[in-house]
């Protein structure tokens, strides 16, 4: 029997994938562990290995279609087989038709990993995944018009369940809510396309994957969230002499950028008042071990956001290494999942553009977001006298339902402190 | 000089022949030969047409014919009264005609007499039950195997061999208690006489000195075996020497000498000298059922029929008669050909001629929907009752054991109610039985509190002819309730399906006691929840209280109801304390209300007996958001689906706790009917909690896995929450 070749689950909470290339075509030989296509997900491109030897049967699904997880991409044929030995909406197991991902990441939840597949694909079209559904379920989803292929359940073997079409309902009501006292319109995250209501000329631009997290995750953070804002000014002379000698001393081995230092005190700063390094969830606050700084990076498909992991712990010139390493990578879409999915804090500057203050969207479901504004010359007061100061504007942005108003000030005085001092960033 | 000594013993009962000689006729009373020959007449061309008609397939099932065999019938029948009652076996339709044509003809029937309109009906109904049409005596349900006609004293025949045998007991018992001297006969044949019910129905009437005659035609085959191949006692009046109880054997082709040998065996039960056996030697002159002779199938010779045929009793008797000039040939002839025409007319009067065929009045049969009628009864004698809930009780509530409250409740409806008695193994010694569920009862009733032999098929079978009679309301104690299996036939054969079979309007009052003993280490066959295997039973009523005060409102409804009912009770919660009325063990609990004891928004649990207590516990201990439903009422008719479907339609969830093994499960078939009834409410399959496959082993760990303790109901809350996406932590 033709072995199916299905989407495998890339990464924590992924739903679908596009197939950004077949590097095989129908009639080519394939061996076990040889790449097959290249797989772009939320944020990265990953390679598709094949699990098992044979003859690419059929391409079910195109370069550039959008895939459900688990749904049928290709057939593989083993010797004397024929593609039409098996049609595709016979829908088995997902088990032994996974296949495997060069460096698999992280795996995804157990739940996730047990959805079985049973799909049928009409080629170029995006696929639907058939999810079971328990009967309440189906009636509960049809009464309040949630589509239930777009949900992982969290029954048994994936059965989506009450709560889980209760949840969809419920997210789909809080934008609603929002926008019913904003006379601003907020966009409803909806999976139904709305029309264009435009008429002047306009070119079209597909969305990208990554263009889709982020409208999401965006539009989900900022409906959501109760942010609050707290901001201080940083006079940065020490910081930046501190760097100019470092610098000289490295002989070129690193070169410490300002947001290297940042980063280093915003991890210290959260070592010292951990209450700020916290995510909310429904059943409760998360009170994280480590501190994982992620990074905002603006690449050209997007905003994405790789980790520095423990990043208290790590020196400067490390941090200074990695963020490089990470920027190139996000930049060339090679991140994996595992290196921008979690961080319990982010960091996003705009100072390299001048930009002297700003307000940042939360990354959730971390808590806090520290936005950093350009390095200038500021007439400061000291005493009685105006002096001139290399000043530099920060804005935290706070998850009030985790972090109150004291904690987020306390935190933004120790990062200050950090900032000011920075010879205490070396103890 | 020798070591061992023998004498001969003497049975305590005497065992005769009895023949009669030209004496005995010549001093017979004519009308008494009269009534005799024109009834056996009657039954002749009855059969003979039931016949003709099986052989024109007109008779769906089988037609066990009596030709041959009308001499011990009649002639037993016609020393019999009217308010006597008799039963039978599958071979019946002599026995029905004689009693009913007896009934409706008390003086006798005259040969020369036109046929009374009396004699057409009896004819009528009979040939339709046996088509299996409505107006038959048990509109079309019973056909030729289960004949009742209750007024006339026909208590009801039966396909089980010897199966009626323990009810005709409890008709007995009934009429020894009234005190009205009647008497009850039972009619089987030699192939019953070597099974359980009968032998044991011997011993227990024989005990309690019932007026009950075993009635034995012994027509030499059972089916083809012969009584030689069955027993080394061909001679099966004999049995009665094993029991003490007097036996006659008898030429059953000469009706006279039944008559006088029943005559005899009638006035000493009427006397209250216990039960008879009467064994008559008979011959069925076809096949143990449609027209073909037995000597078709080679089990006996053309030649041995011949020679039965020269005896035949309406010859005897028409020649006894005209020996005497009681009659001449051509009234024999007469009698014969008016017999003959009123079956045919009533035959007409059934079968109808179309498209060239011979085929049943179609206006005759059953409505399809009549098909399960009267299953059980529709509760309206407990229309006017008080029902009061424990919340709605006024008066005082305290804490008392258990099995004090069943025996006090039981005292209080005995000495209100003198027609309830109550029967079991030790349940009149032991200060209250093995358990002292029926403490202090026999002290205050000592006869109505009776201990039976070992033989729960004899006891309950006898209960339920008690119950079926209605003067008297039994309630049975099995002291375990693995005992049903031993008793299966009278429990489920009988009582469970008499009203139904009979009909759909009979009544059944009768309360079987038994308790559940899971954790007692009595092992495999004393270990059983019996609920599950009662509720394939249609015609059983099932209550299981779980607290003392339902207990007596259970009780209260089960002793009132008017169907069988099982009340479950649990060696548990004998001991335990729990809530109960003080003074007032008057109100009832209505049959078919289960009851919420604990709210919750996310999963329905539902239970019963001694698993209430230990879901309750569990649910609070684990923090789940559950309704508990405790069934209360577990027969079909009795699930509270109002109340399980509220339930359902809001928690989306089920969870089914019982305790004992999954082979004779109760929740499996209440999940089955969830799933069927509340499809589109669940979020997930109905769940369960059950014991282990087999039944419970004595070994005290073994035990201990194989039923559903508080471990496994834990375990089945977390599955049930972890099934709706809600894990416990």
């Amino acid at each position: 029997m033709p072995h199916i070749i299905v989407m495998p689950a890339l990464s924590a909470g992924m739903e679908e994938a596009t197939i950004a290339r077949w590097l095989k075509s129908v009639g080519n030989m394939v061996a076990a562990g040889e790449v097959i296509a290249e797989i772009e997900t939320d944020k990265a491109t990953m390679e598709l290995e094949a699990e098992r030897a044979g003859t690419i049967g059929r391409i079910i699904a195109a370069e550039g279609t959008t895939v459900a997880l688990n749904a049928p991409i290709a057939l593989l044929l083993a010797k004397g087989e024929e593609a039409g030995d098996l049609s595709v909406d016979a829908g088995e197991g997902a088990e032994d038709r996974q296949a495997s991902v060069q460096q698999t990441p992280e795996q995804p939840d157990s739940a996730q990993k047990q959805v079985p597949a049973a799909a049928g694909v009409s080629a170029g079209a995006v696929a639907h995944r058939r999810s079971p559904a328990s009967p309440l379920a189906r009636r509960l989803a049809q009464e309040k018009g949630v589509e239930i292929e777009s949900l992982n359940g969290s029954g048994p073997r994936g059965r989506v369940v009450r709560v889980d079409i209760e949840a969809a309902a419920a997210a789909r009501q809080e934008p609603a809510r929002a926008s019913a006292v904003d006379p601003a319109p907020s966009p409803v995250p909806t999976r139904a396309r709305q029309a264009a209501p435009v008429d002047q000329p306009h070119d079209e631009i597909p969305l990208t994957n990554i263009r889709k997290v982020i409208a999401r995750r965006l539009t989900e953070a900022k409906s959501t969230i109760p942010h609050f804002y707290l901001e201080v000014d940083c006079e940065i002379d020490a910081l930046l002499d501190l760097r100019e000698t470092l610098n000289l001393q490295g002989e070129g081995q690193y070169k410490l950028s300002v947001n290297d230092f940042v980063i280093k005190a915003a991890a210290l700063a959260l070592r010292q008042v951990p209450e700020a390094n916290r995510a909310w969830t429904d059943d409760a606050i998360l009170q994280f071990h480590n501190v994982d700084v992620s990074v905002a990076v603006a690449t050209d498909g997007g905003l994405i956001t790789p980790i520095v992991e423990q990043a208290d712990r790590a020196g400067l010139a490390s941090i200074s290494a990695e963020v490089k390493a990470l920027a190139a990578r996000a930049r060339d879409g090679l991140l994996q999942p595992a290196e921008y999915q979690g961080g319990s804090f982010t960091i996003s500057n705009l100072g390299m553009f001048g930009v002297k203050a700003f307000s940042a969207i939360i990354n959730p479901p971390q808590s806090c977001i520290l936005a950093v504004g350009a390095a200038e010359r500021r007439p400061v007061v000291r005493g009685d006298v105006c002096v001139p100061a290399t000043v530099m504007s920060c804005t935290l942005s706070v998850d009030h339902r985790a972090v109150d108003g004291a904690v987020g000030a306390r935190y933004l005085a120790a990062f200050k402190a950090l900032i000011e001092q920075p010879l205490r960033l070396m103890l | 000089m020798n070591a061992i000594v023998t004498e001969p013993l003497q049975p305590s009962a005497p065992w005769v022949s009895l023949a009669t000689s030209s004496a005995a006729w010549a001093a017979a009373d004519p009308a008494l030969l009269d009534s005799m020959l024109t009834s056996m007449a009657l039954i002749r061309a009855f059969e003979e047409k039931v016949l003709e008609l099986a052989g024109q397939g007109l008779v769906h099932g089988p037609a066990h014919s009596a030709v041959g065999q009308e001499g011990g019938a009649v002639g037993s029948v016609l020393a019999m009264r009217g308010s006597d009652q008799i039963n039978g076996s599958h071979r019946a339709h002599h026995q029905f005609l004689a009693k009913a044509l007896h009934y409706v003809a008390p003086q006798g029937l005259a040969s020369s007499a036109p046929f009374g309109d009396d004699v057409r009906t009896i004819a009528d109904r009979t040939m339709s039950e046996i088509l299996g049409l409505a107006r038959g005596y048990c509109k079309g349900r019973g056909g030729s195997m289960h004949l009742r006609w209750a007024e006339s004293g026909n208590l009801g025949t039966n396909a089980i061999v010897g199966g009626g045998v323990p009810a005709a007991a409890g008709a007995a018992w009934a009429h020894k208690r009234a005190g009205t001297g009647d008497v009850a006969f039972t009619y089987f044949g030699d192939g019953a006489v070597n099974i359980g019910s009968v032998l044991e129905t011997m011993n227990l009437a024989a005990a309690w000195k019932l007026p009950l005659c075993f009635f034995i035609e012994n027509n030499r085959y059972a089916v083809s075996t012969t009584v030689e191949e069955a027993t080394a006692e061909p001679r099966l009046s004999s049995r009665g020497l094993a029991f003490g109880i007097p036996a006659w054997k008898v030429d059953g082709m000469d009706p006279l000498a039944v008559y006088l040998a029943t005559d005899a065996a009638v006035k000493a039960m009427r006397a209250g000298e216990g039960p008879t056996i009467i064994e008559v030697d008979v011959y069925r002159y076809f096949h143990q059922n449609g027209p073909l002779p037995g000597s078709a199938f080679g089990y006996r010779t053309k030649d041995e029929e011949k020679a039965w045929r020269a005896r035949d009793p309406i010859d005897r008797v028409a020649a006894e008669m005209a020996a005497r000039q009681l009659i001449g040939e051509d009234q024999v002839a007469s009698l014969r050909a008016r017999a003959v025409a009123l079956m045919d007319e009533i035959a007409a009067g059934l079968i109808e001629q179309h498209d060239g065929k011979r085929r049943i009045v179609p206006s005759l049969w059953p409505s399809p929907d009549f098909r399960d009628f009267g299953v059980r009864g529709d509760l309206s004698e407990l229309q006017d009752v008080r029902y009061v809930e424990q919340e709605e009780f006024t008066g005082e509530i305290t804490e008392s054991r258990f099995v004090d409250v069943v025996a006090d409740v039981m005292e209080r409806r005995m000495r209100e109610n003198d027609g309830i008695v109550v029967m079991g193994e030790d349940v009149h010694r032991l200060k209250g039985g093995t358990n002292g569920a029926t403490r202090g009862l026999s002290t205050i009733f000592p006869d109505r509190v009776l201990g039976t032999p070992i033989a729960e098929n004899a006891f309950v079978g006898l209960a339920g002819g008690i119950a079926m009679d209605g003067r008297y309301v039994p309630v049975v104690e099995f002291m375990y309730p693995d005992f049903m299996w031993v008793a299966a036939d009278q429990v489920f054969n009988q009582i469970g399906k008499a009203r139904h079979m009979f009909g759909g309007d009979g009544e059944v009052p009768l309360v079987l006691r038994t308790k559940v003993a899971m954790g007692t280490g009595y092992g495999s066959q004393h270990s059983m929840d019996p609920a599950g295997i009662f509720a394939t039973a249609p015609g059983w009523r099932i209550v299981a209280a779980s607290t003392p005060y339902d207990y007596v409102g259970l009780m209260n409804s089960a002793l009132r109801c008017k169907d069988p009912v099982l009340v479950l009770e649990h060696v548990d919660l004998y001991n335990s304390k729990g809530p109960a009325p003080v003074g007032d063990l008057d109100y009832f609990i209505p049959l078919g209300k289960a009851k919420r004891v604990r709210t919750g928004q996310h999963l329905t649990v539902l239970t019963y007996l001694a698993m209430v207590r230990p879901v309750l516990d569990a649910v609070e201990k684990l923090g789940v958001d559950a309704d508990v439903i405790d069934l209360r009422s577990l027969d079909r008719a009795g699930i509270d689906w109002d109340l399980i479907e509220q339930s359902i339609d809001k928690t989306g969830n089920v969870l089914i706790v019982e305790q004992g093994a999954s082979g004779t499960s109760y929740g499996g078939w209440l999940a089955a009917e969830i799933q069927n009834r509340c499809f589109d409410m669940l979020d997930q399959p109905v769940q369960r909690v059950h014991g282990g496959e087999a039944s419970p082993s004595i070994s005290k760990v073994l035990e201990a896995a194989a039923f559903a303790g508080p471990d496994d109901v834990e375990a089945g809350l977390r599955l049930a929450m972890a099934g709706q996406g809600r894990p416990l932590a």
